[in-house]
């Protein structure tokens, strides 16, 4: 059993009479381990099925099971309680605290968890080792450059050792080179950590930083594996 | 719940200009509240207290001022004849002022003996030999002292009257600690008094069966046939009446005090909602590391609380300090309100401000924690 399953996942959105559906019916599975990178055209609902799997949004219609769980039908409580303990969430700007420290930022999901001050610290140090950032620990989020800032979020979205982490478009507001660095940071937090990722992205280069590429056109998944991968799987089937 | 503490104390430190003049918006409020709530309980000692339900005040009828009333000193014989009447005690009092004042001095001249036997003072200095043994001498009760300065020994003049302070005294009765006690007979010969043979009024204490209505009604038969016609009334109720200029004034007094923690409701609000609107992206993304709404509820009540309650707990301090520094005695014809600090005003203070700090976040805490993520992220 893949570790996470969608089924017939549908969402639209209704403005006046018009009705748009970014996500008809969509299936897809991801393997525990797996990169993927979901690409697609401007307003075609990566986003959004993005927000639907990390419960941040509701589904019209569908299911959505991650390690076992369906997400689909918690409780808004339950919901941030399977976030706090399963989700990391990599947004594209502005994601820290700005009265917390780089510290204190990333220990804040850690607050959630049944974890002692000197596990939570351990964790802490651990997580901003692995974006390379120990030495800005007490920096305040305005005194951190972009690529930096963008690092300890996340340090934030591994340190509680999720089971998966979504990251929507991680460098779309970065320069080239930084870019460049925080693809590599993904890349290593995969293949060291083992960590199951879908990140959201428009630029074919970072999406070549996944094991998996997905194309999102008009309400259906199709995969985009690049050949050279060698591991490129039948296209999905899509429902209507 | 703590372990988020020093994200709140963080984040009203981040927006310290206006969580300051949140604070001592709140301070100020809570300051005049309490002062407010002193000058009530004052006044409520004064007609409630068991010892104002118990005790009768005889007064000339129709009379209000002290200076106006005049009763023969030998009433006090007629009235102790009737049945549940246990000592009658002649005063005659003097003061500075009949209209409403600030700072009103008010003379009670009683006979020495009546005096230590009437009233419970306890001298913190002089004794009570110095005071039998001159005519002139004072018992300077100890709010007075302070706000004149009087010290044992030294003399101390207003209109026609000049004594000498034999003694400061406190009370278990707030109000009687604005009074001077002199001998009667003193007070009554002294020059431009023109009190030779009278008194002010007389205090009747009872016997514990007695029934004080039933009682006054017999003291005015009895005295009927007298030269002058009188008023007896509980103590309680004489007060009241005497001081009911005043007590239109404190009840209307009495709405400024909720107009100030209206007013601190709608401070503290205005900087709660501000705050919620200004964080819209920062609690979406909170919510997305795994807050529950009902956290994020209790995130924005708290900030709220501590404001509210930092402000409150100083400004309950200052109005407790302000009023045990003693500065003033709102009095009227001869009676005064007395105020003092009391745990009751600093529990109340406290009370209001917690009330007041979670009422105001109530609605903005509300929508914070309803909040949907994804609109929040949006449009950030
Ligand atoms: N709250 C909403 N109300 C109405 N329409 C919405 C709402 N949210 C998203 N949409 C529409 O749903 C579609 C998918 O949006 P989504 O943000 O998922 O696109 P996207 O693929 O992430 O685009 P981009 O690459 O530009 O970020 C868009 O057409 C958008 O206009
Ligand atoms: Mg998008």
């Amino acid at each position: 059993m893949a570790l996470v399953e969608i089924r017939n996942l549908t969402k639209c959105f209704r403005k006046g009479d018009e009705t748009i559906t970014p996500l008809d019916n969509v299936d897809l599975d991801i393997e525990s381990g797996q990169f993927v990178a979901l690409m697609g055209a401007s307003g075609t609902g990566k986003s959004t099925l993005l927000n639907l799997l990390a419960g941040i949004d509701r589904a019209d219609q569908g299911s959505i099971n991650v390690a076992g769980t369906e997400i689909t039908r918690l409780s808004r409580s339950r919901l941030a309680d399977w976030r706090a303990a399963n989700l990391g969430y990599i947004f594209q700007t502005q994601n820290l605290i700005p009265v917390l420290t780089a510290y204190e930022n990333v220990e804040l999901p850690l607050l959630l968890l049944p974890l002692s001050g000197a596990e939570r610290r351990k964790r802490v140090e651990v997580a901003l080792e692995a974006v390379g950032l120990t030495d800005r620990v007490d920096h305040y989020p305005r005194q951190l450059s972009g690529g930096q800032e963008q690092r300890v979020g996340i340090a934030r979205a591994i340190v509680a050792h999720p089971a998966i982490i979504v990251a929507d478009e991680p460098t779309g507001s970065l320069d080239a080179t930084t870019s460049e660095q925080i693809q590599v940071l993904l890349g290593r937090l995969n293949r060291e950590l083992g960590m199951t990722m879908l990140m959201v992205t428009h630029d074919q280069q970072v999406a070549s930083i996944g094991t998996r590429c997905l194309r999102l056109d008009r309400g259906r998944i199709i995969e985009a594996t690049p050949k050279r991968h060698g591991r490129q799987e039948q296209p999905h089937a899509m429902a209507r | 719940m703590f372990r988020f503490t020093p994200y709140v104390i963080k984040s009203l430190w981040r927006r310290r200009a206006r969580t300051l003049l949140t604070v001592s918006g709140a301070a100020v409020a809570l300051l005049v509240f309490c002062f407010v709530g002193s000058v009530q309980e004052g006044l409520r000692r004064l007609t409630e207290d068991e010892h104002a339900q118990r005790t009768l005040i005889v007064f000339q009828e129709n009379r209000f001022c002290p200076t106006s009333s005049r009763l023969p000193h030998d009433y006090a014989d007629r009235i102790r004849t009737v049945p549940g009447v246990a000592d009658v005690v002649p005063v005659l009092v003097w003061t500075n002022n009949c209209r409403a004042i600030l700072d009103a001095i008010v003379f009670n001249g009683l006979p020495v003996g009546k005096l230590r036997s009437a009233r419970d003072l306890q001298l913190t200095s002089g004794d009570w030999t110095e005071f039998a043994g001159r005519h002139d001498a004072a018992l300077v009760g100890r709010t007075v002292a302070r706000r004149h300065n009087l010290a044992m020994g030294e003399q101390f003049s207003i209109g026609e009257i000049s004594v000498r302070v034999a003694g400061v005294f406190e009370s278990a009765v707030p109000a009687e600690e604005n009074l001077i006690y002199t001998d009667l007979p003193f007070l009554q010969y002294t020059p431009g008094m023109n009190a030779a043979g009278l008194v002010t009024q007389h205090e009747v204490h009872l016997t514990d069966d007695a029934e004080p209505e039933a009682v006054a009604r017999a003291i005015d038969q009895a005295l009927k046939a007298g030269p002058v016609a009188t008023t007896t009334r509980r103590k309680g109720a004489f007060q009241a009446s005497v001081l009911s200029d005043l007590v239109d004034l404190i009840g209307f007094a009495h709405w400024l005090g909720y107009a100030c923690v209206a007013l601190v409701l709608s401070l503290v609000a205005t900087t709660t909602v501000m705050s919620v609107q200004d964080r819209i992206r920062e609690h979406a993304v909170l919510q997305t590391l795994g807050l529950r709404p009902a956290r994020i509820f209790r995130l924005v009540i708290a900030e709220s609380l501590l404001m509210c309650v930092f402000g409150g707990v100083l400004g309950t301090i200052a109005a407790l300090a302000l009023i045990a520094s003693g500065g003033m005695a709102i009095g009227a014809e001869g009676v005064t309100i007395a105020f003092r600090p009391s745990w009751q005003l600093g529990a109340m203070g406290i009370a209001v401000s917690l009330a007041v700090g979670v009422l105001a976040a109530i609605v903005p805490a509300f929508q914070a924690a309803r909040t949907q993520i994804v609109s929040a992220l949006r449009n950030a």
